[in-house]
């Protein structure tokens, strides 16, 4: 008898420790502020999108072998998070506009003769895609998972995994590190569907708009032609009413 | 018919007073856009049948102007100066687009020249009933000749459903062309990812017609689209499009009007009834997995009539020279019966080279 309590007493005092130990280490998780995801992923897309509706001016300079090879500029309009209507500004691409409406994307361009629907892979196509230019809410488009912790060279970052959650992601998984003191958004990996590492971002500039910080400069970096990589430049962002009717799918007679 | 082109002229100059009143005060109140494109073209036609020149040289200087105040009322302007060398010397101005609207609360009115595109095909369309005309062996209007129609529109816009009552007139159409006033209405929704307009109206003098439009995405990589349209006859279109990992795009159609007045074809006999066509290209935009051929566009069609096996195949090449000069090749190579579609073409092929500057 005495054995068997002994025993019992044995197997007390492991649940009892085992207990305390499982209590330390989830409680020593919790206090992490980079375990709930979602916040931290909210909270990160505030340095992209400063009001619920705004306008922002995006200069997209692409380099080739380290020389600047051509520049691309967009005025970006959003409304809430699944509202974005893009002017492309450049005179090569005058006149043309992309609209994305919650999964659905169209590119209006002045030499076709109707709008276009724009399929999932051609969000991908160009140095900076449609996608990496028309969808900036990470927190809408994708699930988060808290990684781990680690340091991006002198900067303690959160490292999350984002898988798409809805078709109109542009990308099926990301890798994100954002910054431990803020979720200010650090660095990025984007991956396909089928796996293969396609892009890598580095948030290398904030501003101050309009009493918010957001980001300022973003460099995209093409892990498939490596010589290749692209550099965002975000100005002049203002809040703005912005109506609904900009973001009409079937107004392709635009300004 | 002047008088009924200045009401909703006035109108629209009443709405304009009006809408002065609102607006933020951090929004700049003018915003201007402008462009300019110069083409330089010349055209060579291969083994011509009939005693024509076998050079046609063009210039076309296409200016656009767009003046915008406060997110309200817009004013855009869009011209095209052609001159040109065939069996003599030619040299005139058209309007492509004259227009001016107003935006006011889900409501935009919109008077004169505009392009309206209703239609969802390609290359063809069937309810497209404002639309310019579709060229099959010329889709993109290459020289951007197309010109929109003279009209009185209101828009309603609410969500993702927009009411849509226009009235064109026919009056100051291009000489050539057999076009009526028309009234149209169209209602435009997007329901469970498909983009769907329903359209209705009339044409003044002939008939009454009514059909549905559709787009939708599938996957990763399709997108497909219909056009149905009941005018006397039903005329149906079916497209699709697939996209590759590559970006390499194929769209695929098939069109089938009825043989009637007006959907025939010039070179159709009017007895020859319903028509069927098919369209096929391949296009992809900036070779950039080439090492140097970053810049280069390339797109190969073939559109055929399948009643009488004749066809038509297109190549394009574009080559860009920074951002503002291009250079392009655009050939035309008809094959065909001499009494068919595509085989009454008066040459064996057709090849135009040219420069674009674009501003």
């Amino acid at each position: 008898m005495s054995k068997t309590n002994s025993v019992l007493r044995w197997f007390l005092a492991l649940f009892f420790l085992a207990f305390l130990l499982t209590y330390a280490l989830v409680s020593h998780a919790a206090s992490l502020p980079g375990l709930d995801a979602e916040a931290l992923l909210k909270r990160s897309d505030a340095f992209r999108n400063g009001w619920p509706a705004y306008v922002v001016n995006v200069k997209i300079t692409t380099y080739e072998a380290g020389k600047s090879d051509e520049e691309h500029l967009y005025e970006v309009s959003q409304k809430g998070t699944d509202k974005t209507y893009v002017d492309f500004m450049s005179p090569r691409e005058k006149g043309r506009h992309l609209l994305m409406l919650g999964d659905d994307m169209w590119v209006y361009l002045p030499d076709t003769s109707r709008p276009v629907r724009i399929t999932p892979l051609e969000r991908l196509t160009g140095d900076a895609s449609n996608g990496d230019v028309a969808r900036t809410n990470y927190a809408v488009d994708y699930s988060p998972v808290f990684l781990r912790s680690e340091k991006i060279g002198s900067v303690d970052c959160n490292v999350l995994e984002l898988t798409a959650k809805r078709k109109g992601a542009t990308y099926q998984r990301i890798l994100y590190w954002v910054r431990t003191e803020d979720a200010r958004p650090v660095r990025a990996e984007f991956y396909l569907t089928s796996g293969k590492h396609i892009k890598s971002a580095t948030f290398d500039e904030y501003q101050p708009y309009g009493g918010k910080t957001l980001l300022h400069k973003l460099t995209l970096y093409d892990e498939i032609r490596h010589e290749s990589h692209s550099v965002l430049e975000y100005s002049e962002a203002t809040q703005r009413n912005l109506p609904d009717k900009l973001f009409y799918q079937g107004r392709a007679d635009r300004f | 018919m002047k008088c009924i082109l200045y009401i909703p002229v006035a109108a629209l100059l009443v709405g304009t007073v009006h809408a002065q009143g609102t607006g933020s005060s951090d929004e700049s109140q003018f915003k201007t856009r402008y462009s300019v494109s110069v083409i330089d073209d010349a055209t060579f036609y291969g083994n011509l049948r009939e005693p024509l020149p076998g050079v046609l040289n063009q210039v076309l200087v296409e200016p656009s102007f767009g003046l915008h105040y406060r997110d309200r009322l817009t004013f855009s302007t869009s011209l095209i100066g052609l001159t040109g060398t065939y069996m003599d010397n030619y040299s005139h101005v058209r309007v492509k687009e004259a227009y001016a609207s107003d935006s006011a609360g889900d409501f935009d009115f919109t008077a004169g020249r505009k392009m309206v595109r209703w239609g969802t095909g390609y290359a063809f369309t069937a309810a497209g009933v404002l639309d310019p005309p579709r060229n099959p062996t010329d889709p993109a209007d290459r020289l951007n000749l197309n010109e929109g129609r003279d009209m009185v529109k209101a828009d309603w816009v609410r969500g993702r459903h927009a009411l849509t009552l226009a009235w064109s007139t026919a009056a100051l159409a291009p000489a050539n062309t057999d076009l009526h006033d028309t009234t149209a209405f169209r209602y435009n929704v997007l329901v469970h990812g498909f983009d769907t307009s329903l359209i209705t109206g009339h044409d003044r003098d002939t008939d009454s017609f009514g059909g549905l439009t559709f787009t939708r995405v599938l996957g990763q990589a399709w997108e497909i689209h219909g056009e149905g349209m009941w005018r006397d006859q039903a005329a149906v279109l079916l497209g699709g499009k697939f996209t590759m990992h590559s970006g390499v795009s194929f769209i695929g159609e098939f069109y089938t009007p009825p043989n009637t007045a007006y959907y025939r074809d010039m070179s159709i006999f009017a007895l020859a009834g319903r028509q069927h066509f098919a369209f096929f290209n391949a296009s992809k935009t900036r070779l950039r997995e080439l090492p140097g051929w970053k810049e280069w566009d390339l797109s190969g069609s073939i559109v055929a009539n399948l009643n009488d096996h004749s066809y038509a195949g297109v190549f394009d090449v574009n080559h860009w020279f920074g951002n503002h000069f291009s250079t392009y090749v655009h050939v035309e190579i008809p094959h065909g019966a001499k009494t068919s579609d595509y085989g009454s073409t008066p040459y064996s092929s057709a090849t135009s080279a040219g420069v674009r500057f674009q501003l």
